[in-house]
């Protein structure tokens, strides 16, 4: 498209005075949304057991987000695969179509459901079932922010519940970034207005960490900062989540 | 109390939690401390030269646990038992399968393991009970025999390099029909002498299957071995029976009588409460539980309300204390 002779093509760059500041999500006394300070959790309830037909299967509620996991196998691997000495985790993730305030936009989530794998994947003894296959199904009933950390630390305590062999049991935790401020496991207007955010899964009894997920823009000091933050969170939500444990086996027990 | 999932009222809980603390009393106690979860260490003397088995991992040379259940301790070797583990088969254990795939010369069962079972043409009796070889007439005829989700009874052969082997040589395995599958954790069925019954007063037969898989079914006569083969009928009608043409006479013999077939629901909803409450499947008590139901003038599918499952709790505290004495 031939412009005008001599005229060089326009282009836009807003000028410092017209940028308008994003409205503060905190009020005058620095409390969030719900109400929590920044370095506070949301209250968790876990429970076993939740889903009868499947090997193993975790209820977690964190706030408002609701998560259910079922656990099916070691079961045999599809013909279509090869021979593996180490066994298989296929993971899924899926929201309920009324899941987020916005309706009917249940779906299978893609990028949870590979970053679920890759999280569990190092903490599961994949020797022990050649051959086989575990398949790992969690469904969001209720997204309120921070869902994949959720469902993360659900499907491990779900894993446990199936008898599957692990090195420890899976906690996560996220962090969100506002321009100086950390704040800790946000909620769903949180991370919409966020500047950037991280989040951490370890196993807390070997302090070792499986996944780091960082997005948007972070100074090392703050990088490390929030690394302290979930590492904290994280050894809680453990102690949460073993009682669970605990609790589950002692009634089996009797 | 162990969790129950069942609407109970305030009365049924108290009467329940007071059935199965004292069946608890009566069982041999379990050291509590010896329930693990994952990640906890379990205490060892290391001067014994110990031998990490089964849910044991090593952690900076301390001994840990990589599942949900009780430390075991067998002289040098320590290891966790699951309590809610998967079927693990063994050489001689009668199991219940379902086919999923009809392959060369095999099926392949699903039998709530880790690998789906193998039950060869070799190794199965054929219908007509005739001893001959299996031929590639046989091969491609069977379909049948067993066809996809059907439902088989069988034995454990041994573990092959293809999978677990499984085998029906008598006339006391085969296809199970006219009947319910049920699917109980497989904890709850003990390994026994005997796991085919046949319940006389109800006309039912009851195959417990180690795997977890109850057959509740009408009682079939089993027919002998050697049978000849009719000289009238020819072999295609022998090998490739028209299964659309039913006569009235065939109709009539795969018809199961109402009255039996109230036997078979009660005999299911049975093992299905002792499941619920967690309890060992065994034939005595699902007996006991159908004469329970029956002098109570119970409809069958009350047997499965929260009033009867406390009522057959303590029903079993009471045989069990009662058996504790006789001894």
């Amino acid at each position: 498209m031939a412009g005008k002779g001599g005229s060089t093509p326009a282009t836009y760059s807003p000028s410092p005075t017209t940028d308008k500041k994003k409205p503060s999500l905190f009020n005058e006394d620095l409390a969030r949304p719900d109400g929590r300070s920044f370095h506070q959790c949301r209250p968790a309830f876990f429970r076993t057991g939740a889903v009868n037909a499947a090997s193993g299967s975790a209820y977690a509620e964190v706030g408002n987000t609701k998560v259910i996991v079922s656990v099916f196998g070691p079961r045999e691997s599809k013909k279509a695969m090869m021979y593996s000495d180490i066994g298989r985790l296929n993971c899924n993730v899926s929201f309920t179509t009324f899941a987020t305030p916005i309706r009917g936009q249940g779906s299978d989530h893609k990028e949870y459901s590979s970053m679920l794998h890759k999280a569990l994947e190092g903490a599961i003894i994949l020797e022990t079932f050649p051959k086989t296959t575990v398949d790992v199904f969690a469904l969001v009933l209720e997204s309120s922010g921070s869902d994949l950390p959720v469902v993360i630390s659900c499907a491990s305590l779900a894993l446990a519940d199936a008898g599957i062999m692990m090195y420890d049991l899976v906690a996560s935790v996220s962090v969100s970034c506002f321009n100086k401020n950390l704040v800790i496991d946000p909620v769903l207007e949180e991370e919409n207005g966020q500047d950037g955010s991280l989040m951490i899964t370890c196993m807390p009894s070997r302090y070792e960490i499986t996944q780091l997920t960082v997005t948007g823009e972070w100074s090392t000091p703050k990088i490390n900062e929030g690394m302290q933050l979930c590492l904290d969170a994280c050894a809680k939500l453990a102690k949460i989540m073993r009682s669970c444990l605990k609790e589950a086996v002692s009634d089996s027990q009797e | 109390m162990r969790e129950i999932q069942l609407p109970l009222s305030q009365t049924q809980k108290v009467r329940l939690q007071k059935a199965l603390e004292q069946l608890e009393s009566l069982s041999t106690k379990v050291n509590s401390d010896a329930s693990v979860i994952i990640a906890d260490s379990i205490h060892v003397n290391h001067e014994d030269g110990v031998l990490k088995g089964h849910g044991t991992a090593d952690l900076n040379g301390e001994v840990v646990a990589t599942l949900c259940g009780v430390v075991e301790r067998v002289n040098k070797l320590v290891y966790v038992r699951a309590l809610r583990s998967r079927y693990k088969p063994e050489v001689g254990d009668i199991v219940i399968g379902r086919v999923v795939e009809v392959a060369q010369k095999r099926w392949r069962l699903e039998i709530n393991y880790n690998q789906d079972a193998v039950l060869l043409l070799s190794s199965m009796n054929m219908p007509d009970g005739v001893q001959r070889r299996r031929t590639a007439v046989d091969e491609l005829n069977m379909r049948c025999i067993f066809e996809e989700n059907d439902v088989v009874c069988a034995e454990v052969r041994g573990f092959q390099h293809d999978g677990l082997h499984l085998q029906a040589r008598s006339r006391k395995y085969g296809k199970l029909n006219r009947g319910q599958l049920l699917t109980v954790p497989p904890y709850l069925v003990k390994r026994q002498k005997q796991h085919f019954h046949h319940l006389e007063e109800f006309g039912i037969d009851l195959i417990l299957g180690c795997n977890g898989f109850i057959w509740v079914g009408e009682h079939v006569e089993a027919k002998d071995d050697m049978i000849e083969d009719q000289v009238s009928q020819s072999d295609s009608q022998v090998l490739f029976p028209n299964k659309n043409c039913v006569s009235l006479e065939e109709q009539e013999k795969n018809y199961t009588i109402l009255e039996t077939r109230k036997y078979i629901s009660r005999a299911a909803n049975a093992v299905r409460v002792l499941s619920t409450l967690g309890f060992n499947i065994t034939l005595e008590i699902i007996k006991g539980i159908i004469d329970l139901s029956l002098s109570m003038n119970l409809d069958i599918h009350d047997m499965l309300g929260s009033e009867f499952c406390v009522l057959v709790a303590e029903k079993e505290a009471e045989r069990r204390s009662s058996m504790k004495k006789r001894r």
